[in-house]
């Protein structure tokens, strides 16, 4: 067994595939007024669940967005503003937890070691 | 993907929205503006999706023959700020040195009750697209207090 387990590898990589979700949100908000625009979203539990299920690595998991097309409005955009910012909010939220979660196990790795963290 | 793509998409946003917000002002600005017989054409600003199809990073890693990142969107550009093909509305206005024979004024077809609208809902994105980058730094600062 190496250092990090694989629950620490897996929750890094929900982190990056959180972080890739947020910048697709952020996206989709900002084209809430583009002629023709369909919203994507990362649906990076399910890519991480799947991958981690099929006994692959974390580390190895690549996550890309999909388009999500939606009931569109009378210029084709595929947006709701107030959905996208809900998503927005509990994906960092999300985040945080990663982090916080992250960052207690390192915290005991550290313990278990015997180090002290400097400033 | 860089750090910041979240950031600089809503940084887009905001420029986008900001440009919107200044054409919706030029146009309740120039309500009857009737510039000696060609009256003032409202401007409506066009808007386009950024790909991140043609990045150079992503040009270089699928000529490299890696996988590119793919997924990394690129935000949204004003892509041309361009007439609002309307007709002018003429109004009677016999006094006006403008006025044609019967006297009328050619004069901009322009509604305050929609420019208005118009201004409500860009100012409402710029919030939301406030929001989305408040939400992406707390995420970065997050990041950061893991090297605490």
């Amino acid at each position: 067994m190496s250092l990090l387990d694989n629950t620490q590898l897996a929750l890094e990589s929900a982190m990056s595939g959180s972080m890739l979700q947020q910048s697709v949100l952020a996206n989709n908000l900002a084209n809430a007024d583009t002629p023709g625009f369909e919203p994507s979203n990362v649906n990076f539990q399910q890519t991480l669940a799947n991958a981690m299920s099929d006994g692959q690595s974390p580390t190895s998991v690549q996550y890309t967005s999909t388009v999500e097309p939606q009931t569109t409005s009378a210029n084709g955009n595929g947006v709701d503003p107030d959905m996208t910012d809900a998503q927005i909010a509990e994906n960092g939220l999300l985040y945080q937890d990663l982090v916080q979660i992250a960052a207690t196990r390192e915290g005991i790795l550290e313990t278990a070691m015997n180090t002290t963290t400097s400033a | 993907m860089s750090f910041f793509d979240a950031i600089n998409i809503s940084a887009s946003g905001l420029t986008a929205e900001r440009t919107e917000m200044d054409v919706t002002a030029e146009n309740l600005a120039n309500a009857s503006s009737t510039n000696n017989g060609t009256p003032y054409q409202p401007q409506a600003v066009d808007l386009q999706s950024v790909g991140s199809g043609n990045s150079f990073e992503n040009e270089l890693v699928s000529a490299m023959g890696g996988s590119s990142q793919s997924g990394t969107p690129g935000g949204v550009e004003v892509s041309g700020i361009v007439s609002e093909n309307v007709p002018a509305q003429l109004v009677y206005d016999p006094g006006n040195p403008q006025a044609n024979k019967q006297g009328y004024v050619k004069e901009p077809n322009i509604q305050p009750v929609t420019e208005m609208t118009n201004m409500i809902q860009e100012s409402n994105s710029y919030q939301a697209d406030v929001t989305a980058m408040e939400t992406s730094k707390q995420m970065y600062s997050d990041t950061l207090e893991l090297l605490k």
